[in-house]
């Protein structure tokens, strides 16, 4: 790592973790990316499938420009990007220090199998004898103590667990290439040796230290020990001081000539304890007087042991710090009422060890089945086990559950067919998140999902089938019973139990629940400066959150380096590529490099077979063998065999991940780094070998083989077919512009310009502020007019920010690193700016409705016009008695099918304000659903406490609402009363939702697409919440969804995030592999431009020529397939390379 | 007259109705209650009416004096409400509103406990010849009468006359009791 270039330190490999790692490594950054798990995606690597496409697409959060800085394969495989520097099965031990200054210590935990070494034969599992439960499958399957931590793993070594070894060695005798060192493990590579002459000090003190799992020899006399001493070496010596012959005090003298960093204790009887202190001015450390007890001798030996690893641990300094360390699940077995019997009935799962039993690598291989082997088909969904219960002290609703269980709902209804029922029990159905509400609706109606109000309070198993029996009643009050063969738990967040230490270790503060604690207003900060967070350390958030809030402690993480070096982040140039010599018409005369991978694919590769399907192909010219290609000698020699054999391509064949190693040994031979192409051989060998099919040993051999040698003709085809096409480049102007100055263009234009760069801010409307400047508090009792304020002040004071009020965006035109924009300011004036990249923050605001008498009834307000009339005389002045509010007024309901996710805080907020205000009245809240998301839920909590009475509608029986004397008159049915109520009310409240400030014209304007409804459209709901399809077009705030305030900034703030990505760079290079028209044969059809999902294409009509935006490209070879003439390319994939690829894999 | 009353019922149930304000209506307890079945209004229907302060219909309805005080609702309840003592201070706030309607009922009470006054425990057949004394109902006895012969037939009965008047032991609790109860 290279410690001038400023470091981020980012704890926890999650989704969180690794999508604020690749935002800082693509601004500049060099980052520390530390996992405690023996890989990397968390919890999400667990789950195969993601709402709302049910496949997974973890792979789009890879970096879309410059694409090829890093590794573009699944990141379930692994990671890798040049800037980024993971640390698996790492823990962090200390931090001190100040923001740009913290001083980190990472301890690595020992594995015992060498990664390069193993090469996945299994071979030890079949030995080993431990079985344990699988953590990987959710403990639903057993594996050996030695295991692959993950499926799918790139790089999937064995490791052992060792709580569970017995060390018996087993496994080390099988291993083929000896890459299993037990000793390794904690205490016993630390080597203590014992010397006395006394026998039975001698033996007993080694037993009772190897107990202890220390690594002991002994030695009779002070000569046997130097001799030790000079052979190997050793950590901690306990030396005798009276011997015959050499006495301790010689040996320790010598000895501290031989091992000069040994640690020595001395062993003393009582009467000579007076040479043990003189023994400590010659270098011994401590003395122990005989007799000694074991706990003596114990703590003595543990404590030197944790300085010595102490010492092992690896120290960098980080700038920053960015937590993700997520949370933890709920076990509902802990619960002493623990009424649905988990962790007894087998067929009572939680939704996690469900997830597992979908995946075709779980335990289940894929196929419902439960644990004594019956096929599923009626399952139960709970919601709420462990989240909205009191009596838990769980006063919060985990927000992702809700959708958990759909997505787990319709997967299986996948996966056992359309006969499966899948009923799902809930108290409120939360889908509150963007296209939630359409997925629910589609999983009711398609899906034939059946949601059910009700709560499940426990299971009966019937004795011979074992199906499970459950009682629950219907809103109105009917009994009714149900059976099932599954019922699966929807389990909640807990706060991870480290938190308190985590806490206490990095001085952030948690809530009353147990969690990270953030800043009002900025959910990414923590108290303390510096140290920033994402993800579910402040509990369970989903993939779309997660992914903004980790862009979000990015861009603050960034800024915290920005600001304290007081320089900006470095333009980042593409590698400067020198002029290779021209071989574009000589005939391929390829170098094929061929790598063991330190011997360890030996055993596999037939190296005969191999140079003889090689040398079939005239183009190749030399075939050489290597050890270890990626490193040292070998890499050397590469480089001097190029120079004297003058090949023009080179194909290396070794493990995916030295595939950039091999570029740069082309560079340095002098060779075009696009012409040299890495075949994978390592990945082939590890997928046979860990395949599930019942071959022998020498079959497996032979498979291996010839996975081998396809993939080295594959690599062949590919190398000799290249093409060194410069890629091409777009100047970008480091200059931004932000569409509406609400809270999120302010804060997105702050974030930007605080890194130095420009910002121009257009804003519709005569003063900044949007939405902010009619609410006065939220939910959490945090005053916003302050805030607002500050915010203000910060962007009318900010050098680099430029507002412009009563103007408009009148056209966007040009591409990613580069855009022309047309403002049409006030009094008809039209200004021109050029930017790097835009920023869409127009917003919303509250819908408008004549629903329940609204604009004709004088007491039927809407929550913003009680907001205002309550910090106003309007209300002021009035006696209350009775206030009805109405939810859902127009929402999640054809036309407007979507949830607005922040009017039941609203009116819990509003409820609670007029409580406090005029503390007798009556205050009703007739709701379809209470969206009390989160922590948000203990609000929920206090107004009921305060005597609110929530009553639930559905959509056939609408309450109504009638003029009368005092005001209104609302007529409700309740079904939990099971009567239709008549409330007197003084004023109606009406929840009518946020409608988007983003007309069809706005779309056309910027170039980006409107949601079905018509807020912005990203470019993926999950992994790409900001982005839209065009590349340099960002949507933040509620023009993207409907958002509270303090999501709404960390929306921004990924936005700002995702345009700093562009606008560090001074060009925007192209990937190797994109699009290219061969214009000779292009007939201008332009279908290709419809086909484009990147809108990378263009007609451009002064030429008359297609023209591809080769930084927008995305290679996905739409543009290819469509094309009628063959006219449209993509490079890397021409005919001939694909042709010959398909006849290798077809051989 | 009405309004008054309603006012007075209001005032003796707003302590029950502050238990059960935080309810979420989610039917854990009404889905646990053994007794739901004969219940005409269910547990959950009965907070409701609380909550939205229908004091006359929780009185008129009575499904409480149903309530066998078995726990399971306050066991399960996710909101951690102390529903079952909110069913007995429902009983004790009828009695006294709607004596003359739930006569039968307290009698019943009473009866069993002068019983247990006396011997520190039930004795059965001198409860029920309290009960139906006091009753004055001369068919009444005729309704117990198959369960009380089956009673008999399992050895649940004993039908000796129980020794006189007991000790009076249990006076100065019961005693006790009752200055609590009726302290203000």
């Amino acid at each position: 790592m290279n410690p001038e270039a400023g470091e981020i330190l980012v704890v926890g490999g999650g989704v969180s973790g690794m999508q604020a790692s690749l935002e800082l490594a693509e601004t500049g950054h060099d980052v520390m990316l530390v996992e405690r798990a023996p890989y990397l995606g968390g919890l999400v690597s667990q789950l195969d499938h993601q709402f709302p496409s049910n496949h997974c697409g973890m792979c789009r959060m890879l970096p879309m420009l410059h694409r090829d800085s890093g590794e573009q394969s699944c990141l379930r495989k692994g990671l890798r990007h040049d800037r980024i520097h993971i640390r698996l099965s790492t823990d962090v031990t200390a931090v001190e220090g100040e923001p740009g200054n913290f001083r980190v210590s990472l301890r690595k935990a020992a594995s015992c199998v060498d990664p390069i070494q193993c090469i996945g034969c299994g071979a030890c599992v079949k030995v080993c004898p431990v079985e344990t439960p699988d953590d990987f499958n959710a403990g639903l399957s057993m594996r050996k103590a030695i295991f692959q931590a993950a499926p799918f793993n790139m790089l999937n070594s064995y490791r052992i667990d060792p709580a569970a070894c017995t060390r018996c060695g087993a496994c080390v005798s099988a291993c083929p290439t000896g890459a299993i060192h037990l000793t390794d493990a904690d205490r016993g590579a630390f080597r203590i040796l014992v010397v006395d002459d006394e026998q039975i000090v001698r033996d007993s003190t080694a037993e009772w230290l190897i107990e202890e799992g220390f690594a002991v020899e002994k030695a009779a006399s002070g000569l046997q020990a130097l001799d030790l001493l000079g052979r190997s070496s050793y950590h901690l010596m306990l030396l005798d001081i009276k011997m015959p012959g050499m006495d301790g005090v010689e040996v320790l003298k010598k000895a501290k000539d031989i091992a000069p960093g040994i640690t020595v204790i001395m062993m003393t009887a009582y009467a000579t304890v007076e040479t043990a202190i003189e023994a400590m001015k010659s270098g011994a450390v401590e003395y122990l007087i005989k007799p000694f007890d074991p706990e003596m001798l114990l703590s003595m030996a543990d404590k030197h042991y944790q300085a010595f690893v102490e010492a092992a641990d690896e120290k960098i300094t980080a700038g920053a710090i960015v937590l993700t360390g997520g949370a933890a699940l709920y076990d509902p077995s802990g619960d002493p009422r623990n009424t649905l019997e988990y962790g007894v009935l087998p067929q009572v799962v939680t939704s996690l060890e469900f997830e597992r039993m979908l995946s075709p690598a779980g335990p289940c291989k894929g196929l419902l089945l439960r644990a004594d082997g019956k096929p599923v088909s009626r399952i139960a969904w709970i919601q709420c086990v462990g989240s909205r219960d009191l009596q838990l002290g769980a006063d919060y609703c985990s927000s992702i559950c809700c959708m958990i269980s759909i997505k787990e709902a319709l997967l299986a209804r996948e996966v056992s067919g359309e006969n499966l029922r899948a009923d799902i029990f809930f108290t409120d159905m939360r889908v509150c998140g963007k296209g939630f509400h359409r997925y629910k609706e589609l999983a009711e109606s398609a899906g034939h999902i059946r949601f059910i109000r009700g709560r499940v309070h426990s299971a009966i198993p019937e004795a011979v089938s074992g199906d499970l029996q459950i009682r629950y009643v219907s809103l109105s009050g009917i009994e009714k019973e149900e059976s099932y063969d599954l019922i699966v738990l929807a389990i909640g967040q807990r706060p991870h139990p480290d938190m308190p230490r985590l806490a206490e270790r990095y001085g952030f503060s948690l809530n009353a629940s147990g969690f990270a604690e953030s800043l009002p207003f900025s959910p990414s900060e923590t108290h303390r400066a510096g140290i920033f967070m994402a993800g579910s350390f402040s509990g369970l958030k989903d993939i779309r959150e997660s992914v903004i809030q980790a862009s979000a402690a990015a861009v603050n993480a960034s800024r915290t380096m920005s600001v304290l070096s007081k320089s900006f982040p470095q333009h980042l140039d593409t590698k400067d590529i020198p002029p290779f010599p021209d071989v574009s018409r000589e005939p391929s005369r390829v170098l094929a490099a061929i790598c063991s991978c330190d011997a360890a694919l030996d055993v596999c590769m037939d190296a005969a077979s191999v140079v003889q399907r090689l040398r079939q192909d005239p183009a190749v010219q030399d075939v050489l063998f290597f050890n270890h290609l990626c490193a040292g000698q070998d890499r050397e020699s590469l480089i001097q065999e190029i120079r004297q054999r003058h090949p023009n391509r080179l194909l290396t064949a070794s493990c995916a991940s030295c595939a950039d190693i091999f570029q740069e040994v082309a560079v340095a031979a002098g060779m075009d780094p696009r012409l040299s192409v890495t075949a994978d051989i390592r990945m082939p060998v590890l997928c046979a070998m860990s395949s599930s099919k019942a071959l022998d040993t020498a079959a497996k051999m032979q498979q291996c083989a010839d996975l081998m040698n396809s993939a080295i003709s594959e690599g062949l085809v590919r190398v000799k077919h290249a093409d060194a096409v410069k890629p091409s480049e777009t100047a970008v102007t480091a200059r931004a512009l932000v569409a509406g100055a609400g809270i999120a263009g302010m804060t997105a234009a702050l974030a930007i310009a605080d890194h130095g760069y420009p910002v121009d801010v257009v804003e519709r409307s005569d003063r900044v502020g949007g939405n902010l400047n009619w609410i006065h508090h939220t939910l959490d009792g945090h005053d916003v007019q302050p805030y607002l304020e500050e915010i203000r002040q910060k962007v009318e004071s900010h050098p680099r920010i430029q507002v412009y009020t009563r103007a408009q965006v009148m056209g966007v035109w040009g591409e990613a690193g580069h855009f022309y924009t047309t403002v049409a300011g006030p009094d008809n004036s039209v200004m021109q700016f050029e930017h790097g990249s835009v920023i869409l923050a127009t917003g919303g605001a509250e819908a408008s409705t004549s629903l329940y008498g609204h604009g004709t009834n004088p007491a039927v307000l809407t929550q913003k016009e009680l907001e205002t009339a309550l910090h106003s005389d309007a209300l002021a002045s009035r006696e209350l008695s009775s206030v009805v509010m109405i939810q859902c007024v127009g929402s999640r309901e054809a036309p407007r099918n979507y949830c607005s996710r922040v009017c039941c805080q609203t009116a819990v907020k509003q409820a609670l304000a007029l409580k406090s205000q005029y503390p007798d009245v009556r205050i009703y809240v007739l709701y379809r659903d209470m969206m009390l998301y989160g922590f948000s839920e203990s609000a929920y909590t206090r107004a009921r406490r305060e005597g609110v009475v929530f009553i639930p509608y559905s959509l056939d029986q609408k309450p109504e609402v009638v003029p009368a004397e005092t005001g209104a008159c609302v007529r409700v049915f309740d079904p939990v009363s099971d009567r239709r109520l008549e409330i007197e009310t003084d004023i109606v409240v009406l929840a009518t939702g946020i409608v988007p400030a983003f007309t069809s014209d706005d779309g056309d304007i910027f170039g980006v697409e409107r949601d079905p409804d018509r807020f912005f459209m990203e470019a993926d709901a999950k992994w790409r919440p900001v982005d839209a399809m065009k590349t340099g077009v960002f949507g933040c705030g509620i023009v993207n969804a409907p958002l509270t305030i303090s999501e709404t900034v960390a929306s921004a703030q990924a936005a700002a995030m995702r345009a700093l990505r562009i606008l560090t760079r001074t060009t925007l290079a192209s990937s190797r592999i994109t699009a290219v028209v061969r214009h000779s044969l292009c007939s201008r059809c332009q279908l290709c431009i419809a086909a484009c999902p990147y809108q990378a294409r263009v007609l451009d009509t002064e030429a008359d020529q297609i023209r591809v935006n080769a930084a927008m490209c995305q290679g996905c070879g739409a543009c290819a397939s469509i094309c009628p003439n063959s006219a449209a390319v993509v490079e890397g994939f021409s005919m001939p390379q694909l042709f010959e690829m398909i006849d290798i894999a077809v051989q | 007259m009405k309004d008054a009353e309603n006012v007075q019922l209001a005032e003796a149930l707003a302590p029950i109705r502050d238990m059960v304000k935080a309810c979420i209506q989610c039917g854990t307890c009404s889905a646990s209650c053994p007794n739901a079945f004969a219940m005409a209004d269910t547990p959950r229907r009965l907070w409701r009416m609380l909550q939205a302060g229908e004091v006359q219909m929780v009185l008129k309805s009575g499904s409480f004096t149903l309530c066998s005080a078995c726990y399971t609702c306050t066991l399960r309840c996710p909101r951690g409400l102390p529903l079952t003592d909110a069913m007995s201070a429902l009983k004790q706030v009828v009695a006294h509103q709607d004596a003359l309607r739930f006569a039968s009922t307290t009698l019943f009470y009473r009866k069993f406990m002068e019983s247990v006054r006396r011997h520190g425990r039930v004795r059965e057949t001198e409860f029920m010849c309290l009960y139906l004394t006091a009753m004055k109902n001369p068919l009444l006895p005729f309704q117990f009468a198959p369960l009380g012969l089956k009673l008999f037939s399992r050895k649940k009965l004993d039908f000796r006359p129980p020794s006189k008047g007991g000790d009076a032991r249990m006076d100065a609790l019961f005693q006790k009791v009752h200055e609590l109860e009726n302290a203000p």
